[in-house]
């Protein structure tokens, strides 16, 4: 499937405070996919493929009638929850290849408001009595202990957590779209703020977002002839290793890092290129700690390295080592479920970026780390075919 | 006998561990062995994914291990909102060695000098009540 498929199109709403969206979640991803279709050039009555994931409530039936879509010929959501991300492009990938839709919207909508993702569907849909009984509920206390175990046992140090924090803040402030993009971050800030299930504060949380996103994919040979330059999918693989899975704290071997070494080695295999190789990167952070294991997944750097690796100079556009999260990502542009941080990439590729890595060829996304199952994926643009 | 955790059935789990509960709360701690190839399987399971057996032991094991990791939650977090006034409370994941190396996660009572991973701690069982959503508990203590 390598560079058979490119992402055309990107839209997105404005991030909103949670709770706070001016207008309804359906409405939100009308919004989105009608931007992301009016992006590439393609009438959105095209779409004939659509595809979301985890607990996604704006699904095709409910689009259709708005969109006056001619037929939908495809339509997945994809397991489990933000570690699906990447994985979404492997499913379009699927379904263009195989002749059964050629016009695919990858979209995820929320307003806690009408969905209640929080309170309903991340807090009721596989939450474990082992969990509750004993006082965890929410994700960041459940990867609070897998970054416990990242810092005191393999020694990554605050100081590569902090590094991740500022440069994001450092991107959203040139991004008029962050919603971080007027909070201040310095080390005496992020030390100060309020602790939330240690070793994570408040800053090392990602948003939690009211908002929608969409990229339009289509097949390589379509998106020759449309209005921008493709980002092509070399590579998106999704699934876990034996030892992975459900299995509430008792992940092996990779329990402290975000479960994507597999899934990382696959990519560079299909996609032919390395962790050096790679321009610039969108780092799911759901938490931050989370992020670093993700790297340490792809091989950016090992648990030794990340103090050295990790630092601020080292992380951000345009002439970092690697810059990472050039929005402003989870932490500093808004959360909507990590889906803010495909368009990126893609911009990244097209050299539209706020925080443009100059010439940048191979873009990196990942899924949400630490989930039960994720996936990965390469961006690249015409040159890395 | 009637069991409290059954009356306040937590939704959403895969249930396999309902014998488990069972046992805890009659202040037992026993945890499944695969009957045909011997594998400890934790979380518990309906089926063997070693050997494919479908039958499994509940063995009794010692409540004490090792701190595999830990975290103290700052914040009342809504579905756990009956430990508002515990809040600063710690979790733990403990790493059984004598049993196949399994992980059970549980509150920390008692004091928290000497928390970090690799210190020993020692179980006991909490019989059900509001703070556990009305299922047994098992609670660590640091070892001295």
């Amino acid at each position: 499937m390598r560079g058979a498929t490119a992402i055309v199109g990107i839209g997105q709403t404005p991030y909103y405070k949670r709770g706070t969206s001016p207008e309804p979640e359906l409405k939100l991803a009308l919004r989105a996919i009608t931007q992301a279709a009016e992006d590439a050039g393609i009438d959105v009555r095209d779409i004939d493929g659509f595809i979301s994931y985890a607990s996604e409530r704006s699904d095709p039936a409910k689009l259709m009638p708005a969109l006056g879509t001619r037929a939908c010929r495809f339509a997945a959501l994809v397991w489990i929850h933000g570690g699906a991300l990447a994985g979404t492009l492997n499913i379009a990938a699927g379904a263009i290849l195989s002749g059964q839709a050629e016009v695919v919207a990858i979209y995820r909508s929320m307003a806690e408001g009408n969905s209640q993702r929080l309170r309903v569907a991340v807090a009721q849909n596989d939450t474990s009595s082992q969990y509750l009984v004993n006082g965890l509920d929410s994700p960041a206390q459940i990867l609070a202990l897998r970054a416990q175990r990242l810092m005191e046992h393999h020694g990554v140090p605050r100081s590569a957590l902090f590094a991740a924090v500022q440069a994001s803040y450092y991107h959203a402030r040139a991004n008029p779209m962050a919603y971080g993009r007027n909070t201040e971050m310095t080390r005496e800030i992020y030390d100060a703020a309020r602790p939330i299930a240690d070793p994570y504060g408040l800053f090392d949380c990602s948003r939690e977002n009211d908002g929608a996103a969409c990229v339009l994919v289509v097949s390589a040979d379509r998106a020759k002839d449309l209005r921008q330059p493709p980002a092509y999918v070399l590579s998106a693989p999704m699934g876990t290793m034996e030892g992975g899975g459900a299995l509430e704290e008792n992940w092996r071997p990779y329990y402290a890092t975000a479960g994507q070494r597999e899934l990382a080695e696959r990519m560079w295999q299909e996609a032919g290129y390395g962790p050096g190789d790679v321009d610039v990167a969108q780092i799911y952070m759901n938490m931050n700690a989370m992020g670093i294991g993700s790297m340490i997944d792809h091989g950016f750097f090992s648990f030794e390295e990340a103090g050295t690796f990790c630092t601020f100079e080292n992380l951000i556009a345009p002439s970092g080592r690697l810059p990472i999260n050039t929005s402003g990502g989870d932490l500093a542009e808004g959360f909507i479920h990590g889906m803010g941080l495909i368009p990126e990439a893609v911009r990244q590729i097209r050299g539209t970026s706020t925080n443009q890595v100059p010439g940048a060829k191979l873009s990196l996304f990942t899924g949400g780390p630490g989930d039960l199952m994720s996936s990965t994926a390469l961006l690249g643009s015409a040159d890395t075919l | 006998m009637s069991y409290s955790f059954e009356q306040h059935k937590i939704i959403g789990a895969i249930e396999a561990d309902d014998d488990y509960w069972r046992h805890l709360e009659e202040g037992v701690l026993k945890v499944p062995r695969c009957a045909g190839c011997h594998t400890w399987t934790w979380p518990a399971h309906f089926r063997c994914g070693t050997c494919g057996s479908w039958t499994f032991d509940w063995v009794e094991v010692a409540a004490q291990g090792l701190i595999f990791s830990h975290t103290r939650t700052h914040y009342a977090f809504d579905r756990v909102l009956e430990r508002r006034e515990d809040v600063p409370y710690v979790t733990l994941v403990v790493e059984l060695p004598h049993a196949g190396g399994i992980r059970l996660i549980g509150v920390l009572q008692g004091s928290d000098e000497g928390l970090a991973i690799g210190a020993q701690v020692t179980g006991s069982i909490d019989p059900p009540s509001a703070k556990s959503k009305h299922y047994p508990a098992l609670r660590w203590q640091l070892a001295r």
